[in-house]
């Protein structure tokens, strides 16, 4: 062989051995990537990632943190329904994702069940921050912490002042049939076409409204077994969903409402006073949105009210945002220190913006601990601030101990059966046996 | 003349694939791996909240066939697939014979056309939204200034109509790549054949039924295949526009609820595989009833 057609042929044997190994390493390297469970105790120069469906805080901010504990954060802005199916696929192939993530509340007791979170009490005292942080009832299933709140959303009733007096109508109603001859007066004197806001879209917005209504109404969802409470005509879930199909077929809220989700409602009819009022509204929507001028025509016309009740307020039901440590969190300790200083009072209170504009979080609606909410009151930094500091006092979870393991089917029973009822394509009572027959399927564990 | 030595011819011969290795193996990785995966697991318990995983025959199969919300999303994809092959079609041809035809801006004209097909699904439910807004809404506002419709169209309340209005945004995706698809096949038609038509006192209609119909056919079968895949797959357009109501959810978003929100994986997989069984045959007919071999 001379030694050009050797060389050639070195040449040709290393171009193949070269392309054989591209292809072994792009099979590596997509097949890599398994888990890290259990993860590195350490908290000094590691960077974590921490992903939440919001805009991070200012990189000013973010940097103190690093400054004094050594940790930098990574932080990854997912929508919500996004990153609660990121949580999933990860945690089922075992894979990390982030340190520090989303806890719904809906889907605390799923996740204690499957056991893809650490509990928080073995990071934070967590029943020193009990009585200062009211939502960690929602985190609380059998014992243990899943989350911690961030954010202190919970379902609230918003009126437009200015339309409910135009009307005559009583702006300050404390129980369900005032508040509902409101909406009709308001109606009858034509000040608006369609006074109430529900989203009746399929939706999870649909759902949680609906556990307002039924806890104004005087009742629960479920029992601790999780037992449907609502199956009875005379119940207040059965009532709660004929008061809402009613209000729409009466014409109190608008016909195209079947297909408005909650945002919607709220950016399209609340904010542009096209309705007087949502009877289960979200804390800090005054603030994010009906009194910004750039998206709102009713700035200073909206209020919070005292959720009315059967025979007086109700009280309101919780709806929090909080955060948790994944078991696949490469630096789980550094997480915890995280969480401890994300959701610590007064870092809440910078991130409310009183404390100097450098410091807020823009989209930051209230803050979880009682005495921030308090602070805040003191120095004007939130609207409905005293109303809103003890809605918050009284706020109870959804599922007292815990939302069961199986909440993300019920609730899609809940707002397709009742989207159903609203369409006129089921009745009421149907739409309600239907909802009770999927809860006593998913209690018996069927 | 130089002939290669049988030695050259061997490295020659190895090369080639060597270089499709990595796309061998990406294919075999990403593609086929969780394929035989899917299949096999179907049959199979795999439900998060009820460990262990453990053989069950055709449980999820039979429990998926006794869901309500199942059964209802098939029905609900099968109008989808029915509405949208068709129009994306049709519409499809029309534009194709138009833009078949030299004229002034014909590239522009090309270049906006496919720009709904360029946009995620997800972006153009959320553009549509504003338009369907029952209470804000463009489609609303004009037939209320036309005193037309009385509450006017309403997503989610009739299940034709919503599934129509649903699909109508997904044609609109859709059915630029159609267009693409049938233009490529009618510009393999010799002008001769028009010419000859012509001559023969045939018209512009009997050219278009005789000639042009017949002789794109590859390119239709192609664009009805992709149009078939697309809407049988439909997720984003109705998950974004009408939510979980049962009066427009497909199969895949049944799949996803039963995946990732219940953590059901053996029922996801076993929806999954009857999605792409079902969408094999279906393709198997259009192409058995449309294709047609057609040489120039």
């Amino acid at each position: 062989m001379s030694r050009t057609s050797r060389r050639a042929s070195i040449s040709m044997r290393a171009k193949t051995l070269l392309a054989g190994l591209a292809g072994l390493t792009l099979l590596v390297a997509g097949c890599g990537g398994g888990g890290t469970s259990g993860g590195s105790t350490k908290t000094q120069g590691v960077t974590i990632t921490v992903a939440l469906s919001s805009e991070p805080p200012p990189q000013s901010v973010l940097a103190e943190f690093t400054k004094q504990t050594g940790i930098k954060v990574n932080w990854v802005n997912i929508d919500w329904d996004s990153l609660q199916t990121k949580i999933s696929a990860a945690a089922t192939a075992k894979t990390y994702f982030a340190d520090a993530t989303n806890v719904d509340w809906s889907r605390v007791g799923q996740l204690s069940r499957l056991g893809w979170f650490y509990p928080m009490d073995t990071y934070l005292d967590t029943k020193a921050l009990a009585p200062d942080m009211p939502q960690l009832a929602s985190f609380t299933i059998n014992g243990r912490v899943i989350g911690i709140p961030y954010d202190a959303s919970f379902m609230v009733t918003t009126i437009n002042k200015e339309l409910f007096r135009k009307a005559g109508a009583d702006v300050s109603p404390k129980t369900m049939d005032e508040y509902t001859a409101a909406l009709r007066q308001i109606k009858a004197k034509g000040v608006v076409k369609y006074p109430l806001n529900i989203p009746f879209a399929a939706a999870e917005g649909l759902s949680t409204y609906w556990y307002e209504t039924t806890h104004a109404f005087g009742g629960t969802i479920l029992d601790q077994a999780g037992k449907p409470q609502f199956a009875a005509p005379n119940s207040p879930g059965y009532k709660a969903a004929a008061w809402m199909v009613d209000a729409l077929k009466s014409g109190l809220v608008p016909p195209g409402n079947i297909n408005v989700a909650d945002t919607q409602g709220q950016q399209t009819l609340m904010a542009k006073g096209q309705v007087a009022s949502t009877f289960s509204d979200y804390s800090g929507m005054i603030g994010t949105i009906y009194n910004v001028p750039a998206s709102s025509s009713v700035v200073g016309k909206v209020a919070y009210i005292r959720t009315p009740g059967v025979g007086g307020v109700a009280a309101n039901l919780s709806n929090p945002d909080g955060i948790g440590i994944p078991k696949q969190a490469k630096y789980p300790n550094a997480a915890a220190k995280f969480i401890s200083w994300f959701t610590d009072a007064k870092q809440q209170t910078d991130f409310s913006g009183v404390n100097g504009p450098e410091k807020a979080f823009p989209s930051y609606p209230i803050p979880s601990h009682l005495s921030a909410v308090r602070t805040l009151t003191t120095k004007g930094g939130l609207v409905g601030g005293a109303a809103l500091g003890e809605m918050l006092r009284t706020s109870k979870p959804v599922f007292e101990g815990g939302a069961p393991s199986w909440y993300p089917k019920f609730s899609n029973a809940v707002y397709t059966n009742l989207h159903a009822a609203a369409t006129g394509s089921t009745s009421v009572s149907a739409a309600v046996n239907a909802i009770a027959d999927t809860a006593n399927k998913l209690a018996a564990g069927s | 003349m130089t002939v290669p030595g049988p030695g050259r011819r061997r490295g020659v011969g190895l090369l080639p694939y060597a270089l499709v290795s990595p796309v061998v193996l990406f294919i075999i990785g990403l593609a086929l791996v969780p394929a035989v995966f899917t299949v096999v697991q179907s049959f199979y318990r795999v439900d998060a909240l009820d460990p262990p995983t453990r053989f069950d025959g055709f449980g999820n199969f039979v429990r998926l066939a006794h869901d309500k919300a199942v059964v209802g999303s098939i029905g609900n994809t099968a109008l989808y697939v029915l509405v949208g092959t068709v129009l994306s079609t049709v519409l499809g041809i029309a534009a194709a014979v138009v833009l078949h035809k030299p004229f002034r801006g014909r590239s522009v004209v090309i270049a906006v056309l496919i720009l709904p097909w360029a946009l995620p699904g997800v972006v153009e439910g959320i553009l549509w939204t504003g338009i369907y807004d029952p209470n804000a809404g463009l489609v609303n506002g004009v037939l209320s200034s036309l005193h037309l419709g009385g509450s006017g169209v309403l997503l989610g309340e009739n299940r034709l109509v919503t599934i129509a209005l649903i699909e109508l945004v997904q044609v609109w995706q859709i059915m630029p790549l159609s267009a693409l698809l049938v233009l490529a096949a009618l510009q393999l038609i010799p002008d001769e054949l028009y010419e000859a038509a012509e001559i023969d006192g045939c018209g512009a209609w009997s050219a278009f039924l005789h000639i042009t119909l017949p002789l794109a056919r590859p390119g239709i079968a192609v664009a009805m295949v992709q149009a078939l895949i697309m809407t049988l797959n439909v997720f984003d357009q109705p998950y974004v526009l009408n939510g979980a109501a049962s009066t427009g959810a497909s199969i895949t978003e049944q799949t996803y609820f039963i995946s990732f929100q219940d953590l059901d994986f053996g029922q996801g997989y076993a929806l999954s595989l009857s999605v792409t069984i079902a969408t094999l045959l279906i393709s198997l007919i259009v192409v058995k009833f449309v294709y047609r071999r057609v040489d120039l």
